[in-house]
């Protein structure tokens, strides 16, 4: 039965449809942050807290030239998909040999990447200078590559974008530079724009009296990172990041709309349904565009769509993902000094002595928040929200300059404090309160930006500060087993399953680690 | 005739001014020895590389009139001015991309050859039109040199890009399968059929497998009119960049 398995052409296998896309991760993982909902939660069981001690190396897969990986391979139909600075390669899963490899040539911007996306028979990734490009899942070859924003006028990107029924949506970096974010939906065919929502709305539309005079095309709140989608509600979640400059608001008075949010789109029309801010007029860059993690739960007593975030301000939210309302939150870091807590709508009191000024101002969490990129996971079966969290402060100066777009200016910066290094940790949350239910430390150089998996057969998968893949008891926390990289991991670990064999892989600086449970020779 | 074409290929190039079918014939009395016919390299360095294709022409002019200290390359002090900008502007002109060449060829005549009696579109996509055990030629007009794609079209076997040897495996049941190998070792191989359905195999299953030094594609022998048509292929082309 195996052999036949193996044997097995690909093409027979039917297309990836959005639902493929939302009942996954499980013997494939079909979208960066595994399933619609951001759970990074596999039905996978195989590895148990029992046997997690014999996990063993299975292949080792080398993109030549790559110097920071930070994807979260796709896997489907026995072939994992990989992505790179404008590039993208193909491998059989079992054993990492390369099928194909794509450069997109003549593209330009150097920014990372960090993953694609997969439907019917294409997969897709954005090129640093932001063109959407879809191929062909099983050969490689193009079907379009089309720009959906200019690179000319300062555009990147280094989103995995999100496949859903109708679209392609993505996003664009910025808020760091000056650019206007925004969201878009672009055809799965042809790449052909269906629709775009603005971030930074235009003069006279709603919220533009956020932000005094300050022009919207130089407003950030970019979206660089994968949104979540609820297929039933169709509604899009997409997460916002900081308004610029970074670090010096006094050009733009007022809550800077929609910076720091979470926007909730109608999926066929991008039109706001409702939207939820996080840091009204952010100064420290606190870009909420960590994952955006969806549950249905009995939450106070009666059944609710839930939307949490751990967010790089350092709260754990959750709202109402139907209507928009904050519900609760609660700090998961030690480290926080900049308010004095939230009001019952979610709005954040500034201590004023928190707002950067030229002669420096300590503010906690740092600028790299209690939390970023790194996805966070969630398991139903314990209930328990699983986040790598940094605490540590920061010394952030501001500066009135006139801001200048593309030209590296921030509003001046931040920069640590060397008798006070960052300290990261696996934090376990309970996912309906925010309060912690274990920790787990990861000294290390405090460089790292890896995420987590959840499986369930109980494992979490992490990456830690010290080069090294983790696995850990999902209900105490207790590490189980660990193998060193021997770099620093800037990305989060997947996992799937190829004929009875579940793997684990995680990107590593210019490598993809595979491993799984020993099994004897010939086996595997 | 195809000297005419030759011909009309030189006076169409950008440069004019400098002849590089004068500069391919010197080329190949003094150059060629080392460096190889078709510029591939040989016992000196290959002139198709990246970094031969950042060359300037004065810079490639510069070598040739001084050679390399302390490699084989000799200098050539006596050598006319007129013909080191020849053999410099044949050497540039075997990097340079086939989309910035004027081409003889009818493209027109070569998209109805490449979709129809010529079947290259069996086996060869454009952005997404086509068949699948071939290379994608979406783009490449913008990463071959005309050199490489004639000797392509002419010679299809001369030079295989990995992942596209002919493969033909035997399996458990006795059945034969046929495509290409897109990737191989002694413990996996990959093979793509013409039905473009890929197929993940570890080689201690398989009663046999072949992977040929040839290539499936047949030889072209004209294929000008091809040529004019794949040279415009480019998925970013110049004028958008």
């Amino acid at each position: 039965m195996k052999l036949l398995l193996l044997l097995l052409p690909l093409a027979c296998a039917a297309q990836v449809t959005p639902a493929a896309i939302g009942n996954s991760p499980n013997a494939d993982w079909l979208t960066y942050n595994g399933d619609y909902a951001s759970t990074r939660h596999s039905s996978l069981h195989q590895i148990t807290p029992d046997n997690a001690k014999d996990l063993v190396a299975k292949w080792v897969y080398r993109l030549d030239g790559a110097k920071r990986l930070q994807v979260s391979p796709i896997v489907h139909d026995g072939l994992m998909y990989i992505s790179n600075t404008n590039e993208m390669v193909a491998l059989d899963a079992r054993n990492g040999r390369q099928i194909w490899h794509y450069r997109a040539k003549g593209a330009e911007g150097a920014r990372v990447n960090r993953g694609l996306a997969i439907l019917g028979d294409k997969v897709y990734f954005a090129t640093a200078d932001c063109h959407l490009i879809a191929l062909n899942r099983r050969t490689g070859s193009l079907i379009f590559d089309v720009p959906y924003a200019s690179f000319a006028n300062g555009y990147t990107t280094s989103i995995a974008p999100l496949a859903i029924k109708n679209g392609i949506l993505v996003g664009v970096a910025g808020g760091g530079s000056g650019q206007r974010g925004f969201v878009a939906s672009l055809h799965p065919d042809t790449g052909k724009e269906t629709w775009r929502f603005w971030t930074v709305p235009g003069k006279g539309e709603p919220g533009s009296d956020t932000w005094g005079n300050f022009p919207a095309e130089m407003g950030g709140a970019p979206t660089w990172t994968t949104g979540s989608y609820d297929p039933a509600l169709n509604i899009v979640y997409w997460p916002t990041g900081n308004p610029w400059p970074d670090f010096y608001g006094g050009r733009r008075p007022g809550d800077n709309l929609y910076s720091d949010c979470v926007l909730a789109l109608d999926a066929d029309t991008g039109k706001l349904k409702w939207h939820f801010q996080f840091t009204p007029h952010d100064v420290w860059d606190w870009d909420a565009n960590e994952s955006l993690v969806l549950l249905d739960s009995t939450y106070r007593g009666k059944p609710r769509k839930l939307l949490v975030q751990a967010n790089r301000n350092g709260f754990y939210y959750i709202l109402d993902r139907v209507t928009g309302e904050f519900l609760h939150a609660q700090p998961f870091v030690s480290k926080l000094d900049w308010t004095t807590g939230l009001d019952d709508k979610g709005r954040p009191k500034v201590i004023p002595e928190k707002i950067p000024n030229p002669a420096g101002t300590k503010v906690c969490p740092s600028v790299r928040g209690a939390s970023n990129w790194m996805s966070p996971a969630y398991n139903p079966a314990t209930g328990l929200f699983y986040v790598v969290t940094l605490e540590q402060c920061d010394i952030i100066v501001a500066s009135a300059k006139e801001p200048v777009p593309a030209s590296g200016f921030r509003g001046t910066g931040n920069e640590g404090i060397p008798t006070e290094p960052g300290k990261f940790y696996l934090r376990a949350l309970d996912v309906l309160t925010g309060k912690k239910k274990w920790e787990y430390p990861m000294p290390g150089p405090g460089v790292m930006w890896a995420g987590t998996v959840s499986t369930a057969g109980g494992v979490i998968f992490s990456g830690d500060d010290d080069g090294n893949l983790v696995a850990l008891d999902a209900k105490t926390g207790k590490d189980l087993w660990h193998f060193s990289m021997g770099r620093s991991l800037f990305a989060s670990p997947v996992t799937y399953m190829i004929d009875g064999q579940q793997y684990v892989s995680i990107a590593a600086e210019s490598d993809i680690f595979t491993f799984g449970l020993f099994s004897p020779a010939g086996a595997n | 005739m195809r000297r005419l074409w030759l011909l009309a290929l030189v006076i169409g190039l950008a440069h004019a001014q400098t002849s590089i079918e004068a500069g391919r014939e010197l080329y190949m009395g003094a150059c060629s020895g080392c460096h190889g016919a078709t510029g591939e390299g040989s016992q000196g360095p290959s002139l198709l590389s990246g970094r031969a294709g950042r060359l300037s022409h004065q810079a490639i002019s510069t070598i040739i009139r001084k050679g390399v200290t302390g490699s084989s390359m000799p200098d050539f002090p006596l050598l006319p001015t007129a013909s080191v900008a020849n053999i410099a502007a044949f050497v540039r002109s075997l990097t340079s991309p086939a989309i910035s060449a004027q081409l003889p060829g009818d493209p027109e005549s070569g998209r109805t050859l490449f979709f129809g009696d010529g079947k290259c579109s069996t086996c060869h996509m454009l952005l997404g039109q086509g068949g699948h055990p071939g290379p994608d030629l979406s783009n490449i007009g913008a990463e071959r040199s005309v050199h490489q794609l004639r000797e392509s079209l002419r010679k299809p076997s001369a030079r295989i890009e990995h992942g596209y040897r002919s493969a033909t495996a035997v399996l458990p049941d006795g059945s034969t399968l046929r495509g290409v190998a897109r990737n191989y070792n002694n413990y996996s191989v990959q093979i793509l059929d013409a039905t473009g359905r890929l197929h993940l195999l570890e080689r201690r299953y398989l009663k046999s497998l072949e992977i040929a030094d040839s290539s499936m594609m047949p030889p072209v022998a004209n294929p000008e009119d091809l040529l004019a048509f794949l040279a415009k292929q480019s998925t970013r082309p110049p004028t958008q960049q």
